[in-house]
Protein backbone atom coordinates (compact mmCIF):
# COMPACT_ATOMS: atom_id res chain seq x y z
CA UNK A 1 0.00 0.00 0.00
CA UNK A 2 2.66 2.20 0.69
CA UNK A 3 4.58 1.40 -1.92
CA UNK A 4 2.21 2.19 -4.61
CA UNK A 5 1.02 5.35 -2.98
CA UNK A 6 4.74 6.29 -3.77
CA UNK A 7 4.83 5.25 -7.37
CA UNK A 8 1.38 7.41 -7.23
CA UNK A 9 2.91 10.04 -5.81
CA UNK A 10 6.26 10.02 -8.28
CA UNK A 11 4.14 10.04 -11.54
CA UNK A 12 1.91 13.11 -10.65
CA UNK A 13 5.08 14.68 -9.92
CA UNK A 14 6.17 13.79 -13.01
CA UNK A 15 3.49 14.77 -15.05
CA UNK A 16 2.83 18.02 -13.34
CA UNK A 17 6.54 18.69 -13.89
CA UNK A 18 5.67 18.21 -17.74
CA UNK A 19 2.59 20.17 -17.64
CA UNK A 20 4.59 23.65 -15.95
CA UNK A 21 8.05 23.26 -18.17
CA UNK A 22 6.62 21.40 -21.85
CA UNK A 23 9.52 22.79 -23.46
CA UNK A 24 12.43 21.43 -21.58
CA UNK A 25 12.31 17.88 -23.16
CA UNK A 26 11.85 19.53 -26.73
CA UNK A 27 15.11 21.45 -25.75
CA UNK A 28 16.85 18.71 -24.81
CA UNK A 29 16.30 17.44 -28.82
CA UNK A 30 17.64 20.25 -30.51
CA UNK A 31 20.39 21.43 -28.20
CA UNK A 32 24.07 22.08 -30.49
CA UNK A 33 26.65 24.32 -30.18
CA UNK A 34 26.98 27.61 -28.51
CA UNK A 35 23.50 27.01 -27.93
CA UNK A 36 24.21 24.89 -25.54
CA UNK A 37 25.54 26.75 -22.93
CA UNK A 38 22.99 29.90 -23.48
CA UNK A 39 20.11 29.59 -21.60
CA UNK A 40 16.79 28.56 -24.23
CA UNK A 41 14.30 31.51 -23.30
CA UNK A 42 11.56 29.04 -23.25
CA UNK A 43 12.73 27.29 -20.80
CA UNK A 44 14.80 30.77 -18.69
CA UNK A 45 11.75 32.55 -18.57
CA UNK A 46 9.30 30.54 -17.04
CA UNK A 47 11.78 29.23 -14.51
CA UNK A 48 13.03 32.93 -13.90
CA UNK A 49 9.27 33.58 -13.39
CA UNK A 50 8.76 30.60 -11.06
CA UNK A 51 11.97 31.44 -9.32
CA UNK A 52 10.26 35.10 -8.75
CA UNK A 53 7.62 33.43 -7.70
CA UNK A 54 9.34 30.71 -4.98
CA UNK A 55 11.49 34.15 -4.30
CA UNK A 56 8.45 36.39 -3.48
CA UNK A 57 6.56 33.48 -1.86
CA UNK A 58 9.72 32.88 0.64
CA UNK A 59 10.55 36.28 0.74
CA UNK A 60 6.97 36.84 1.45
CA UNK A 61 6.33 33.78 4.03
CA UNK A 62 9.31 32.06 4.33
CA UNK A 63 12.20 34.59 5.03
CA UNK A 64 9.67 36.32 8.42
CA UNK A 65 9.10 32.96 9.68
CA UNK A 66 12.52 32.26 9.20
CA UNK A 67 14.25 35.56 10.52
CA UNK A 68 11.56 35.20 13.60
CA UNK A 69 12.69 32.11 14.34
CA UNK A 70 16.21 33.60 13.80
CA UNK A 71 15.06 36.08 16.38
CA UNK A 72 13.55 33.51 18.54
CA UNK A 73 15.98 31.14 18.79
CA UNK A 74 18.62 34.39 19.22
CA UNK A 75 16.33 36.01 22.20
CA UNK A 76 15.91 32.91 23.62
CA UNK A 77 19.91 32.13 23.98
CA UNK A 78 20.11 35.71 24.70
CA UNK A 79 17.83 35.22 27.49
CA UNK A 80 19.59 32.03 28.52
CA UNK A 81 22.62 34.13 28.73
CA UNK A 82 21.28 36.43 30.25
CA UNK A 83 19.88 33.96 32.79
CA UNK A 84 22.88 32.21 33.03
CA UNK A 85 24.82 35.24 33.60
CA UNK A 86 22.61 36.21 36.00
CA UNK A 87 22.72 32.98 38.38
CA UNK A 88 25.92 33.18 37.66
CA UNK A 89 26.28 36.32 39.44
CA UNK A 90 23.38 35.31 41.55
CA UNK A 91 25.38 32.31 42.67
CA UNK A 92 28.67 33.97 43.23
CA UNK A 93 26.89 36.52 45.49
CA UNK A 94 25.50 33.52 47.55
CA UNK A 95 28.55 31.94 47.61
CA UNK A 96 30.30 34.80 48.67
CA UNK A 97 27.49 35.54 51.19
CA UNK A 98 28.20 32.18 52.39
CA UNK A 99 31.46 32.32 52.96
CA UNK A 100 30.85 35.23 54.89
CA UNK A 101 28.22 33.59 56.98
CA UNK A 102 30.93 30.78 57.35
CA UNK A 103 33.64 33.34 58.21
CA UNK A 104 31.00 34.62 60.99
CA UNK A 105 29.92 31.13 62.08
CA UNK A 106 33.43 30.50 62.10
CA UNK A 107 34.52 33.39 64.24
CA UNK A 108 31.60 33.21 66.26
CA UNK A 109 31.87 29.36 67.62
CA UNK A 110 35.60 30.71 68.22
CA UNK A 111 34.19 33.40 70.35
CA UNK A 112 32.38 30.89 71.71
CA UNK A 113 34.49 28.25 72.39
CA UNK A 114 36.87 30.80 73.59
CA UNK A 115 34.31 32.55 75.63
CA UNK A 116 33.18 28.69 77.04
CA UNK A 117 37.43 27.96 77.79
CA UNK A 118 37.44 31.35 79.95
CA UNK A 119 33.99 30.84 81.65
CA UNK A 120 35.27 27.31 82.31
CA UNK A 121 38.36 28.31 84.01
CA UNK A 122 36.91 31.02 85.68
CA UNK A 123 34.22 28.40 87.40
CA UNK A 124 37.01 25.75 87.89
CA UNK A 125 39.16 28.93 89.98
CA UNK A 126 35.76 30.07 91.61
CA UNK A 127 35.17 26.16 92.56
CA UNK A 128 38.52 25.63 93.50
CA UNK A 129 39.08 29.12 95.87
CA UNK A 130 35.81 28.14 97.51
CA UNK A 131 36.83 25.04 98.16
CA UNK A 132 39.84 26.32 99.62
CA UNK A 133 38.28 28.64 101.45
CA UNK A 134 35.68 26.05 102.57
CA UNK A 135 38.64 23.76 103.96
CA UNK A 136 40.46 26.33 105.57
CA UNK A 137 37.75 27.16 107.02
CA UNK A 138 36.98 23.96 108.56
CA UNK A 139 40.61 23.70 109.67
CA UNK A 140 40.16 26.89 111.39
CA UNK A 141 36.72 25.89 112.66
CA UNK A 142 38.32 22.82 113.80
CA UNK A 143 41.52 24.31 115.68
CA UNK A 144 39.17 26.95 117.19
CA UNK A 145 37.00 23.72 118.74
CA UNK A 146 40.08 22.42 119.27
CA UNK A 147 41.65 25.12 121.80
CA UNK A 148 38.17 25.46 123.21
CA UNK A 149 37.38 22.34 124.07
CA UNK A 150 41.68 22.35 125.46
CA UNK A 151 41.00 25.51 127.53
CA UNK A 152 37.67 24.16 128.63
CA UNK A 153 39.57 20.90 129.66
CA UNK A 154 42.03 22.65 131.35
CA UNK A 155 40.48 25.36 132.83
CA UNK A 156 37.85 22.46 134.39
CA UNK A 157 41.19 20.62 135.87
CA UNK A 158 42.26 24.35 136.84
CA UNK A 159 39.07 24.94 138.77
CA UNK A 160 39.58 21.20 140.60
CA UNK A 161 42.70 21.67 141.61
CA UNK A 162 41.58 25.37 142.91
CA UNK A 163 38.88 23.97 144.85
CA UNK A 164 41.18 20.69 146.09
CA UNK A 165 43.97 23.23 147.46
CA UNK A 166 41.32 25.25 148.57
CA UNK A 167 39.72 22.83 150.20
CA UNK A 168 43.07 21.18 151.51
CA UNK A 169 44.16 24.79 152.64
CA UNK A 170 40.69 25.43 154.90
CA UNK A 171 41.07 22.09 156.71
CA UNK A 172 44.86 22.30 157.24
CA UNK A 173 43.65 25.65 158.97
CA UNK A 174 40.61 24.85 160.58
CA UNK A 175 42.60 21.52 162.03
CA UNK A 176 46.29 23.06 162.36
CA UNK A 177 46.10 26.44 163.96
CA UNK A 178 45.33 26.72 167.66
CA UNK A 179 43.78 29.37 169.79
CA UNK A 180 47.47 31.19 170.18
CA UNK A 181 47.72 31.61 166.54
CA UNK A 182 44.16 32.59 165.40
CA UNK A 183 44.99 35.55 167.96
CA UNK A 184 48.42 36.15 166.38
CA UNK A 185 46.62 36.24 162.95
CA UNK A 186 43.81 37.69 164.05
CA UNK A 187 46.09 40.44 165.55
CA UNK A 188 48.23 41.05 162.31
CA UNK A 189 44.95 41.26 160.05
CA UNK A 190 43.82 44.17 162.37
CA UNK A 191 46.93 45.70 162.53
CA UNK A 192 47.22 45.46 158.02
CA UNK A 193 43.37 45.82 157.60
CA UNK A 194 42.09 48.57 155.86
CA UNK A 195 40.62 52.01 157.36
CA UNK A 196 36.42 51.65 157.76
CA UNK A 197 36.76 54.83 155.99
CA UNK A 198 37.58 53.23 153.23
CA UNK A 199 41.07 54.35 152.92
CA UNK B 1 1.01 67.67 152.03
CA UNK B 2 3.55 64.78 153.19
CA UNK B 3 4.91 62.17 150.72
CA UNK B 4 4.35 58.61 151.75
CA UNK B 5 8.29 58.68 151.57
CA UNK B 6 8.66 61.44 154.20
CA UNK B 7 5.47 59.89 156.52
CA UNK B 8 8.05 56.23 156.48
CA UNK B 9 10.97 58.26 157.35
CA UNK B 10 9.31 60.16 160.27
CA UNK B 11 7.56 57.03 161.15
CA UNK B 12 11.15 55.04 161.04
CA UNK B 13 12.64 57.81 163.33
CA UNK B 14 9.93 57.68 165.91
CA UNK B 15 10.44 54.18 166.18
CA UNK B 16 13.93 54.23 166.10
CA UNK B 17 13.99 57.26 169.01
CA UNK B 18 11.47 55.60 171.34
CA UNK B 19 13.31 52.45 171.52
CA UNK B 20 16.57 54.52 172.28
CA UNK B 21 15.08 56.33 175.16
CA UNK B 22 13.60 53.32 176.75
CA UNK B 23 16.74 50.97 176.07
CA UNK B 24 18.97 53.74 177.68
CA UNK B 25 16.45 54.50 180.55
CA UNK B 26 16.76 50.91 181.40
CA UNK B 27 19.94 50.74 181.67
CA UNK B 28 21.98 52.56 179.90
CA UNK B 29 24.86 52.33 177.11
CA UNK B 30 24.72 48.60 178.30
CA UNK B 31 21.19 47.90 177.20
CA UNK B 32 21.32 50.67 174.51
CA UNK B 33 23.71 48.63 172.97
CA UNK B 34 21.95 45.13 173.77
CA UNK B 35 19.11 46.77 172.39
CA UNK B 36 20.98 47.59 168.44
CA UNK B 37 22.37 43.94 168.70
CA UNK B 38 19.22 42.15 168.89
CA UNK B 39 17.40 44.60 166.63
CA UNK B 40 19.94 43.45 163.81
CA UNK B 41 19.52 39.75 164.64
CA UNK B 42 15.91 40.63 164.13
CA UNK B 43 16.28 42.06 161.10
CA UNK B 44 17.65 39.16 159.70
CA UNK B 45 15.41 37.29 161.20
CA UNK B 46 12.42 38.79 159.85
CA UNK B 47 13.56 38.63 155.91
CA UNK B 48 14.50 35.29 156.84
CA UNK B 49 11.27 33.88 157.67
CA UNK B 50 9.23 34.63 155.75
CA UNK B 51 6.05 33.18 157.65
CA UNK B 52 6.73 35.05 160.79
CA UNK B 53 7.07 38.33 158.63
CA UNK B 54 4.04 37.26 157.06
CA UNK B 55 1.99 36.89 160.06
CA UNK B 56 3.14 40.17 161.54
CA UNK B 57 2.14 42.47 158.58
CA UNK B 58 -0.64 40.03 157.92
CA UNK B 59 -4.02 41.81 157.51
CA UNK B 60 -5.90 38.46 158.64
CA UNK B 61 -5.40 39.24 162.18
CA UNK B 62 -6.40 42.30 163.72
CA UNK B 63 -3.88 44.72 165.23
CA UNK B 64 -4.11 43.40 168.58
CA UNK B 65 -3.86 39.96 167.45
CA UNK B 66 -0.36 40.77 165.69
CA UNK B 67 0.99 42.84 168.56
CA UNK B 68 0.13 39.88 171.11
CA UNK B 69 2.36 37.91 168.32
CA UNK B 70 4.82 39.98 168.12
CA UNK B 71 5.01 40.51 172.26
CA UNK B 72 5.40 36.44 172.54
CA UNK B 73 7.86 35.77 169.63
CA UNK B 74 10.20 38.31 170.81
CA UNK B 75 9.80 37.63 174.90
CA UNK B 76 13.28 37.18 175.21
CA UNK B 77 14.83 39.92 174.13
CA UNK B 78 15.15 43.31 175.98
CA UNK B 79 11.88 44.78 177.05
CA UNK B 80 12.04 48.27 174.94
CA UNK B 81 12.74 46.32 171.98
CA UNK B 82 9.89 43.76 172.54
CA UNK B 83 7.28 46.63 172.98
CA UNK B 84 8.09 48.81 169.70
CA UNK B 85 8.50 45.65 167.47
CA UNK B 86 4.77 45.13 169.62
CA UNK B 87 3.89 48.64 168.56
CA UNK B 88 5.02 48.25 164.83
CA UNK B 89 3.93 44.85 164.32
CA UNK B 90 -0.04 46.55 165.49
CA UNK B 91 0.37 49.21 162.93
CA UNK B 92 1.70 46.88 160.06
CA UNK B 93 4.97 48.32 159.88
CA UNK B 94 7.38 45.74 160.49
CA UNK B 95 9.18 45.65 156.95
CA UNK B 96 10.55 49.22 158.32
CA UNK B 97 12.59 47.24 160.89
CA UNK B 98 16.07 47.84 158.77
CA UNK B 99 15.35 51.45 158.34
CA UNK B 100 14.61 51.21 162.36
CA UNK B 101 17.95 49.39 162.73
CA UNK B 102 19.92 52.08 160.87
CA UNK B 103 18.57 55.50 162.54
CA UNK B 104 18.89 53.23 165.98
CA UNK B 105 22.88 53.30 164.97
CA UNK B 106 22.27 56.77 164.39
CA UNK B 107 20.76 57.52 167.75
CA UNK B 108 23.40 55.90 169.31
CA UNK B 109 26.17 57.50 167.53
CA UNK B 110 24.91 61.05 168.12
CA UNK B 111 23.25 60.80 171.69
CA UNK B 112 26.00 58.21 173.16
CA UNK B 113 29.30 58.63 171.48
CA UNK B 114 29.06 55.23 170.69
CA UNK B 115 29.56 53.20 167.45
CA UNK B 116 28.99 49.07 167.98
CA UNK B 117 31.42 46.70 165.82
CA UNK B 118 30.18 43.71 164.74
CA UNK B 119 33.47 41.36 165.31
CA UNK B 120 32.90 37.47 163.74
CA UNK B 121 36.45 35.37 164.65
CA UNK B 122 37.10 31.96 164.95
CA UNK B 123 38.14 32.15 168.69
CA UNK B 124 37.19 34.42 171.26
CA UNK B 125 38.69 37.76 171.60
CA UNK B 126 41.05 38.05 174.45
CA UNK B 127 41.50 41.63 175.94
CA UNK B 128 44.54 42.65 174.44
CA UNK B 129 42.78 41.76 171.16
CA UNK B 130 40.06 44.02 172.29
CA UNK B 131 42.03 47.25 173.07
CA UNK B 132 43.82 46.65 169.83
CA UNK B 133 40.14 46.95 167.99
CA UNK B 134 38.31 49.20 169.50
CA UNK B 135 41.63 51.73 169.57
CA UNK B 136 41.20 50.81 165.32
CA UNK B 137 37.44 51.80 165.20
CA UNK B 138 37.95 54.61 167.33
CA UNK B 139 40.88 55.94 165.01
CA UNK B 140 38.36 55.71 162.07
CA UNK B 141 35.72 56.48 163.26
CA UNK B 142 36.17 58.98 165.86
CA UNK B 143 33.41 57.70 168.07
CA UNK B 144 33.82 55.24 170.79
CA UNK B 145 33.50 51.44 170.05
CA UNK B 146 31.92 48.75 171.50
CA UNK B 147 31.99 45.58 170.25
CA UNK B 148 30.06 42.76 169.54
CA UNK B 149 31.20 39.54 169.40
CA UNK B 150 30.46 36.43 167.56
CA UNK B 151 32.07 33.29 166.63
CA UNK B 152 31.88 31.56 163.06
CA UNK B 153 34.03 28.70 162.65
CA UNK B 154 33.12 28.83 159.07
CA UNK B 155 35.62 31.57 158.36
CA UNK B 156 38.35 29.85 159.12
CA UNK B 157 40.21 31.97 160.57
CA UNK B 158 40.68 35.80 160.75
CA UNK B 159 38.19 38.80 161.28
CA UNK B 160 35.23 40.37 159.97
CA UNK B 161 34.61 43.80 161.19
CA UNK B 162 31.75 45.76 160.45
CA UNK B 163 30.22 49.00 161.72
CA UNK B 164 27.89 51.66 160.11
CA UNK B 165 27.41 49.59 157.03
CA UNK B 166 30.94 49.44 156.43
CA UNK B 167 32.61 46.10 156.53
CA UNK B 168 36.44 44.88 156.36
CA UNK B 169 36.64 40.62 155.57
CA UNK B 170 39.67 40.17 156.65
CA UNK B 171 38.66 36.18 157.40
CA UNK B 172 40.93 33.46 155.96
CA UNK B 173 37.55 32.14 153.89
CA UNK B 174 37.59 35.04 152.17
CA UNK B 175 41.21 34.85 151.26
CA UNK B 176 41.09 31.36 150.59
CA UNK B 177 37.85 31.87 147.90
CA UNK B 178 39.77 35.05 146.24
CA UNK B 179 42.74 32.57 146.08
CA UNK B 180 40.12 29.92 144.39
CA UNK B 181 38.87 32.61 141.96
CA UNK B 182 42.40 33.98 140.99
CA UNK B 183 43.40 30.29 140.36
CA UNK B 184 40.36 29.06 138.64
CA UNK B 185 40.22 32.38 136.21
CA UNK B 186 43.71 32.31 135.51
CA UNK B 187 45.41 31.86 132.24
CA UNK B 188 47.04 28.23 132.51
CA UNK B 189 49.88 29.49 129.52
CA UNK B 190 48.33 28.09 127.01
CA UNK B 191 47.35 30.60 124.08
Amino acid sequence: MNNKAKRAGAVSAGVLALSVCPSLAFAEEEAAGINAILPDMLEFIPMLIAFIILWIILAKFGWPMFNGMLEKRENTIREALKQSEEAKIESERVLAEYKEQLADAKAQAAKVIADARATGEAVKADIEAKAEASAHDMIEKAKATIAAEKKAAIAELQASIADTSVDVAAKLIGNDLTEGEHRAIIERYVKEAGSFNGN
Amino acid sequence: MATNRLVTKEKIAVYAKTMFAAAREAGGQDSAVEVRNQLKQLCSLIYADMELSGALMGTEYTPQVRADLARAVFADCNPALREVMAVMAENRDIDLITGVYHAYEDNLKADMNIAVVDVVTVVPLDDELRKLIEKKAETDLGVNAVLNESIDASILGGIIMSVNGKRIDASMISQLNRARHTLKNTDGGES
